[in-house]
């Protein structure tokens, strides 16, 4: 595959940028009451969702992960209706249902929604795949999940079904060594979970989960093979968890040592030098970082003034609206 | 005014799937056996030959993958009907089912439809045991993003198949085994039954007798025989339990003052303890006589089919437990 251009890579950190200003910005709001929610910190994988989308087309499928603030950024997503999920606003992707775990759909985006059990989207991702082909389009259908979530049923009925359909599908594991609090190497038979796609027929690629280039290389190729109809591939990115689980985690399952040793390896960072190396001037960034930093100020401020949903929310959307069905 | 023609409930159904998959190029059909087998029950025989092995197609014994993979199918905007070869094996795919097909609009704000069936073979019957045997719509009732059909006689299986894969929301259609070779008249031509209205059977003034799918069928002889001792029943056969068409029930009840419900499954959690809950509420005053459960066992299919006929009711115990409600009360 060819390299990611500048333009690229300066897109990618534009959105690294922008996931973490946005993941600040939700800190801040629990701190300060106005929002109420477990969230599910990415810091540290933004190389993976940024590398994943960069190789898409707006209608290819993504199912995203849990921690999925910078996967939905990428896709295309704005903060301004996420910031709304996190306030429990009507000006979120729900319309007021609220979100520690985003669950927004944006079929212009791709943006097909989240499995809130751990390991639903193994069958949804594949299922999506037979879908697009039954209609006869080219599109992809992704799905990024933790390594702990690989351990479910769902996944090796998921994988055997893509893998004999040769389904328009790729996997991409988000390794981060850790199931909540349990190590990967206590839940998980084998160190790399890529070796299990063998078992299926399925290729597989292990990638630093730190570096973009990498991601982006390896499902840009993956997603090349889908689109020519030649199946699926699993890919597992290596990578680090900056916080806990959830806000408020108090990790004692990690040394300090640990935590510290993981943010030597930040994928903004890592971006930056690549684009220095590059010659692109640092003052380039800098800009990129204050445009970002003022627009989710204006976003916040726009979702703190959005009306909360009222009582009569709790009812809506369960079922199609009767005009549409038939 | 087209004529009538005789069909089995089978070949109602499969007559559903031909005309949708004829009329519909995003509808397939998928599940074990479902393919040049034609399924265990033979709903889907020849399908595969008529319209590919694209459309209707295998798939490997995983039915978390059978479900979960047609409501990915569905969000992708395909309109799949997926077959679970018993309809016990939905408990094996619950998340699928109840957090995945039931409440994905809801929990993505309101905006995503699955538009899925799923296909499930219920019932005791056959000596087929414990896990293959059981009626099990009462697991579903509060799983609200879900519609949940129950088709009685040939032209309600093809009316409401045809419905369920235009709908935008899951269907879970309860098929009951039992059925699939009863013989009854089907509408010519283009024939639909919308979900969730009620279908009265027979007119009564003494009995209100709310019965699904077989057990529709058992009461309606129950209140033959009933008719000669002078007690008539309405019988009343909602069709499924969601969009459930309470309204239909309470008239009657309004007019007899007694309720009887009769159903396969379990009494204990099952649907007619819902469905008396609701009508109390409403009703109380004019009830005369308490209402009456007349449903399965409160235990596990046997193989024995000398045993599995003592766990649902028959027309004996039917016409017993109604003509008990009918001189019962103020």
């Amino acid at each position: 595959m060819p390299p990611m251009t500048d333009e690229q890579l300066l897109h990618v950190y534009r959105i690294m940028e922008r996931a973490i200003l946005l993941e600040q910005a939700v800190l801040r709001l629990i701190e300060d009451g106005s929002a109420r929610l477990l969230l599910h910190s990415g810091r540290g994988q933004e190389a993976i969702g940024t590398g994943v989308c960069a190789a898409l087309r707006d209608d290819d499928m993504l199912f995203y992960s849990h921690r999925g603030l910078t996967q939905l950024l990428a896709k295309g997503m704005a903060p301004g209706p996420l910031l709304g999920d996190f306030l429990g606003r009507t000006s979120g992707a729900t319309r007021g249902l609220g979100a520690g775990i985003v669950h927004a759909v944006d079929h212009s985006l791709g943006l097909m929604g989240s499995s809130g059990t751990l390991g639903g989207g193994f069958v949804l991702s594949a299922g999506a795949a037979l879908g697009a082909r039954r209609l006869g389009d080219d599109r992809v259908s992704v799905h990024i999940f933790g390594e702990g979530s690989a351990n479910r049923g769902t996944f090796h009925e998921a994988a055997n079904a893509a893998a004999l359909w040769k389904l328009p599908m790729v996997w991409l594991c988000e390794n981060n060594g850790l199931s909540v609090s349990v190590a990967h190497r206590d839940a998980t038979s084998i160190e790399d979970v890529a070796d299990r796609a063998g078992a299926y027929g399925m290729p597989s690629r292990i990638v630093d989960g730190q570096d973009v280039e990498a991601v982006y290389d390896a499902v840009a190729e993956a997603v090349a093979r889908a689109r020519a109809g030649d199946g699926p591939t699993l890919i597992e990115a290596k990578t680090l968890r900056f916080r806990g689980h959830y806000e408020g985690d108090p990790q004692t399952y990690r040394s300090k040592e640990d935590i510290a040793a993981a943010q030597q390896r930040d994928p903004v960072r890592i971006v930056a030098e690549k684009l220095a190396a590059r010659g692109i001037a640092g003052d380039r960034l800098g800009a990129i970082r204050n445009e970002e930093a003022a627009a989710m100020e204006a976003a916040i401020t726009q979702a703190l003034a959005a009306p909360k949903p009222g009582p009569e929310r709790i009812h809506e959307g369960l079922l199609a609206p009767r005009e549409t069905a038939a | 005014m087209s004529g009538m023609k005789t069909l089995s409930y089978r070949a109602a159904l499969r007559e559903a799937l031909i005309e949708e998959l004829e009329r519909d190029p995003r509808v397939f059909v998928m599940g074990q056996d479902a393919g040049p087998f034609g399924g265990v029950f033979g709903v889907t025989k020849g399908l595969t030959e008529m319209f590919g092995a694209d459309r209707v197609f295998d798939t490997p014994i995983s039915e978390a993958l059978i479900v979960g993979g047609g409501v990915g199918a569905a969000l992708a905007g395909a309109r799949p009907v997926v077959e679970l070869q018993y309809a016990d094996f939905a408990l094996i795919a619950m998340d699928e089912i109840v957090n995945k097909a039931a409440k994905w609009r809801y929990m993505h704000g309101g905006g995503q439809s699955v538009p899925l069936v799923i296909r499930a073979p219920e019932g005791v019957v056959g000596g087929l045991g414990p896990e293959h045997s059981q009626s099990l719509a009462q697991y579903f009732w509060s799983s609200f993003g879900l519609k949940v059909a129950m088709p009685a006689t040939p032209a309600d299986a093809k009316g409401m198949l045809k419905s369920a894969i235009r709908d935008d929301d899951p269907v879970l259609f309860l098929e009951n085994k039992s059925l699939y070779n009863r013989r009854g008249p089907v509408p010519e031509g283009e024939h639909l039954v919308p979900l969730g209205v009620a279908s009265t059977w027979r007119r009564g003034g003494d009995v209100t007798v709310v019965a699904w799918s077989r057990m529709a069928t058992v009461a309606a002889q129950a209140a033959e025989t009933l008719a000669g001792a002078g007690i008539e029943c309405e019988i009343i056969d909602p069709r499924g339990i969601s969009p459930f068409d309470l309204d239909t029930i309470l008239e009657s009840v309004d007019r007899t003052g007694r309720l009887a419900v009769v159903h396969e499954g379990p009494v204990t959690g099952g649907l007619a303890g819902e469905l008396i809950a609701q009508v109390v509420e409403r009703r109380f005053a004019a009830l005369k006589a308490a209402p009456v459960r007349i449903a399965g066992a409160d235990t596990y299919v046997p193989q024995n089919q000398d045993l599995e006929g003592l766990l649902t009711p028959d027309i004996e115990a039917v016409s017993a437990a109604i003509t008990a409600l009918a001189q019962a009360g103020r």
